[in-house]
C-alpha cells in the first residue's frame, strides 16, 4: 500500500510557531505583564502600537498572546513527554510478560481510567500542593507540578497502544530466535523490541500532544492550570471568557486566544491522523 | 444470559474499586474538612471529629463508608453542614440529567445525520465543509464554544436567555455548548465506518439488486456503523449526563458539575466521594447497556 506522504505546510506552519514561541524574550514586545491603567480594552489596532489590542487591565495582546504560546506549547511538550515516560514501560512490562502478569495489569488499567479524569486531577493538583515546599526544595516548581500531573492523566492510551505493539512484536521469528539463544529480557527488549516500537511512540507523541494542550484550557477555565504572571492560552481565553459580557464589546480577547489554540491544534490534529495512517494505529 | 451476569459482576466489583480508591485517596491527603472556618479550639475540632466519626481509625472509617453504600446513604455531607449527601445530589441529578439528555439528543442527531450525509453525497465540497467544521468543533476547549454560542445568541442576536433554568429557551445554549463536540466525535466515528460499509461486498450486491436510495442508506450504510457508536456512546453518556462542570458553571445551572470540584477541594470526604460513586456508577451501567445493545443488535458479538 502506498503511504501518504506527510502534510507538508501544516509541519512547516508549526515548526514557525514554534521558532516564533522559542524566540518570543528576543522580539522587540511590550511587557507582558504590565499593566496600564490609563490604556485598558483598547481594540486591535493591527497597523500601530497595541497591534492586537489590549486586555482589561491594559497588558499588551501580542505580547501575552506570544508568551502564552510558550507555555501551552511546553506544557504539551512535556506533559506527553511524562505520559510516555510512564506509558511505555507499563505498556513493555505488560505486553512481554506472562499472561498473569499482563492480565494483572491491564485490570489495574481498567480500573484507574474509570475514576473520574476530574476528580483525578484534583486530587493530584491538591496533593502535590500540599507537598510544593519540600518539592521546590529539589527543584520541582509549579510548572513541573504541573507537567507531572497532566502527563498521568494520558498514560493509560499510550500503554495500551505499546502493550499492543508488544505483543505483535513479540510474536515475531526473529525475536523467538534470539530468545532462545538464551538472550535476556532486557537485552531482548533493547535490542529487537524497542526499535520496532519507536514510530508508535512517535505517533503517540503527536496524538497525545494536541489532547493535553486542549486539558491545559480545560484546566485553567477551572482555575487550576498556570499561576499569574504567567500566561498560556487557555488561561487568556477563560479571562476572555471573564471579561464577556452584554455591555462591553471586548470580543477580541475571547477570540484572539481561540484562534490561537484552534489553530494550532488544528495542524497538530492533521499531523496526528497522518502519523495514525502512517503506522496503522487504532488509538 | 451468564456473559450479561458476568458483566453486571464487573460492574459492581469495579464501583466497589473505584470507590476505595477515591476513600483512601481523599482521606490520606493533608488538609481536613474543618481546615477553612475560622480558627477552632482543638475541643470543638474533637466534637465535630466525634460527630461525624472523623476520629475513629481509617479502615472502620472505611467499612462504615461501604456500609453506607450498600444502603445508598452517604451520609452527612461536611461542608453543608444539616444536609445530607443524597439530599444536595437528589437536588443536582435532574438538572444535570435534563443538560446530559438534550446534549446526547443534538450529539446524535446532527452526528448521524452528517456522518452518514457526508458519505452518501456526491457533493465533495460539503463533505470537506463538514470535515473541516467537525475537526474544528474538536479543537475548540468546550467554554470557548460556550463562550462563542453566548456572544452570538444572546449578546450579539438577543435571541437567547444567557443563564438560568427556568424557561425552556435557556436550556439551548448549555446543550448545543455540550453536545456539538460529542456530535463531532460522533461524525468521525460515523463517517469512518459508514465509508467502509459503503465499500463492502453486501452494499454492492446490494446496489445491484436495484435497492433505492434509502434502503440502501439505512440498511446497507447507518446500520453497520451503529455497532462503534453505541460502543463509543456508552461511557460518552455517562460522562455527559454527570454534566460536564464546565458547561454548568457558565450557565450557572445547578447540578452535579460544581460538586466536582468544590467537595474535593473542600475535603469533604462524604461528598466527593457521594459525586465519585455516582459519576462511577453511572459510567458502569451506561457502559453495560451499550453492551447489551450490542448484543442484541449484533448477534456475531454474542459468542465473544
Amino acid at each position: 500500500m502506498k503511504r501518504k506522504s506527510p502534510p507538508r505546510w501544516q509541519i512547516a506552519l508549526l515548526l514557525c510557531i514554534c521558532l516564533i514561541a522559542v524566540a518570543t524574550p528576543l522580539l522587540p514586545l511590550a511587557n507582558f505583564s504590565t499593566m496600564q491603567p490609563q490604556q485598558t480594552l483598547v481594540a486591535p489596532q493591527i497597523t500601530t502600537a497595541p497591534y492586537l489590542g489590549t486586555d482589561a487591565q491594559g497588558r499588551d495582546m501580542l505580547a501575552r498572546l506570544l508568551w502564552g504560546a510558550r507555555i501551552s506549547l511546553s506544557v504539551g511538550l512535556f506533559g506527553t513527554l511524562v505520559a510516555l515516560l510512564i506509558g511505555v514501560p507499563f505498556g513493555a512490562v505488560a505486553g512481554l510478560g506472562s499472561a498473569r502478569r499482563d492480565n494483572i495489569l491491564m485490570r489495574v488499567a481498567d480500573a484507574l481510567e474509570s475514576i473520574p479524569m476530574v476528580v483525578f486531577i484534583l486530587f493530584m493538583l491538591s496533593i502535590l500542593q500540599e507537598y510544593r515546599i519540600e518539592l521546590a526544595s529539589i527543584g520541582f516548581g509549579r510548572l513541573q507540578l504541573f507537567f507531572f500531573a497532566i502527563g498521568l492523566l494520558f498514560w493509560l492510551p499510550t500503554a495500551r497502544v505499546v502493550r499492543a505493539e508488544c505483543k505483535r512484536i513479540n510474536k515475531m521469528g526473529f525475536v523467538d530466535a534470539a530468545r532462545s539463544q538464551g538472550m535476556s529480557q532486557w537485552l531482548l527488549f533493547k535490542r529487537h523490541v524497542l526499535p520496532q516500537l519507536w514510530p508508535s511512540i512517535g505517533s503517540m507523541l503527536i496524538i497525545t500532544l494536541p489532547r493535553v494542550i486542549l486539558m491545559e484550557a480545560f484546566l485553567s477555565f477551572l482555575g487550576l492550570g498556570v499561576e499569574a504572571p504567567a500566561v498560556s492560552w487557555g488561561r487568556l481565553a477563560s479571562d476572555g471568557m471573564a471579561t464577556l459580557n452584554p455591555l462591553v464589546d471586548a470580543g477580541w480577547l475571547l477570540y484572539l486566544p481561540s484562534l490561537a489554540l484552534v489553530g494550532c491544534l488544528l495542524l497538530f490534529q492533521s499531523l496526528a491522523r497522518w502519523a495514525r495512517d502512517y503506522v496503522n494505529l487504532d488509538a | 444470559m451468564i456473559n450479561v451476569l458476568r458483566r453486571l459482576a464487573f460492574a459492581v466489583l469495579n464501583i466497589l474499586l473505584v470507590h476505595a480508591v477515591a476513600f483512601f485517596m481523599l482521606h490520606n491527603t493533608r488538609g481536613g474538612p474543618f481546615d477553612s472556618n475560622r480558627q477552632l479550639s482543638p475541643e470543638t475540632l474533637a466534637a465535630l471529629e466525634q460527630r461525624y466519626q472523623l476520629n475513629e481509625p481509617l479502615v472502620t472509617q472505611y467499612l462504615n463508608s461501604i456500609k453506607g453504600l450498600a444502603t445508598l446513604d452517604f451520609g452527612p455531607s461536611l461542608q453543608y453542614q444539616g444536609t445530607s449527601v443524597q439530599q444536595l445530589l437528589a437536588d443536582a441529578i435532574p438538572t444535570s440529567l435534563g443538560l446530559g439528555l438534550g446534549a446526547l439528543i443534538i450529539a446524535l442527531v446532527i452526528g448521524l445525520w452528517a456522518g452518514v450525509y457526508c458519505t452518501v453525497s456526491r457533493s465533495k465540497w460539503k463533505a470537506t465543509l463538514l470535515r473541516l467544521s467537525s475537526s474544528s468543533l474538536l479543537a475548540t476547549p468546550n467554554f470557548v464554544l460556550a463562550g462563542i454560542l453566548i456572544s452570538i445568541f444572546a449578546f450579539k442576536l438577543r435571541m437567547l436567555p444567557v443563564a438560568g433554568h427556568a424557561q425552556l429557551s435557556s436550556w439551548i445554549l448549555p446543550c448545543l455548548a455540550l453536545g456539538l463536540p460529542l456530535a463531532a466525535q460522533l461524525f468521525v466515528l460515523v463517517s469512518h465506518h459508514a465509508s467502509q460499509a459503503k465499500t463492502s461486498n453486501a452494499y454492492r450486491s446490494a446496489l445491484a439488486r436495484g435497492l433505492s436510495a434509502s434502503a440502501l442508506r439505512n440498511n446497507y450504510v447507518l446500520r453497520p456503523s451503529l455497532t462503534p457508536v453505541l460502543a463509543f456512546i456508552g461511557p460518552a453518556t455517562a460522562g455527559i449526563l454527570t454534566g460536564s462542570l464546565v458547561i454548568e458553571q457558565i450557565f450557572s445551572l445547578p447540578g452535579l458539575g460544581t460538586f466536582f470540584v468544590q467537595a474535593a477541594l473542600a475535603r469533604d470526604y462524604t461528598l466527593a466521594l457521594g459525586v465519585t460513586v455516582v459519576y462511577t456508577a453511572t459510567l458502569s451501567c451506561c457502559t453495560f447497556i451499550a453492551d447489551v445493545l450490542i448484543m442484541k443488535f449484533d448477534p456475531r458479538n454474542e459468542a465473544v
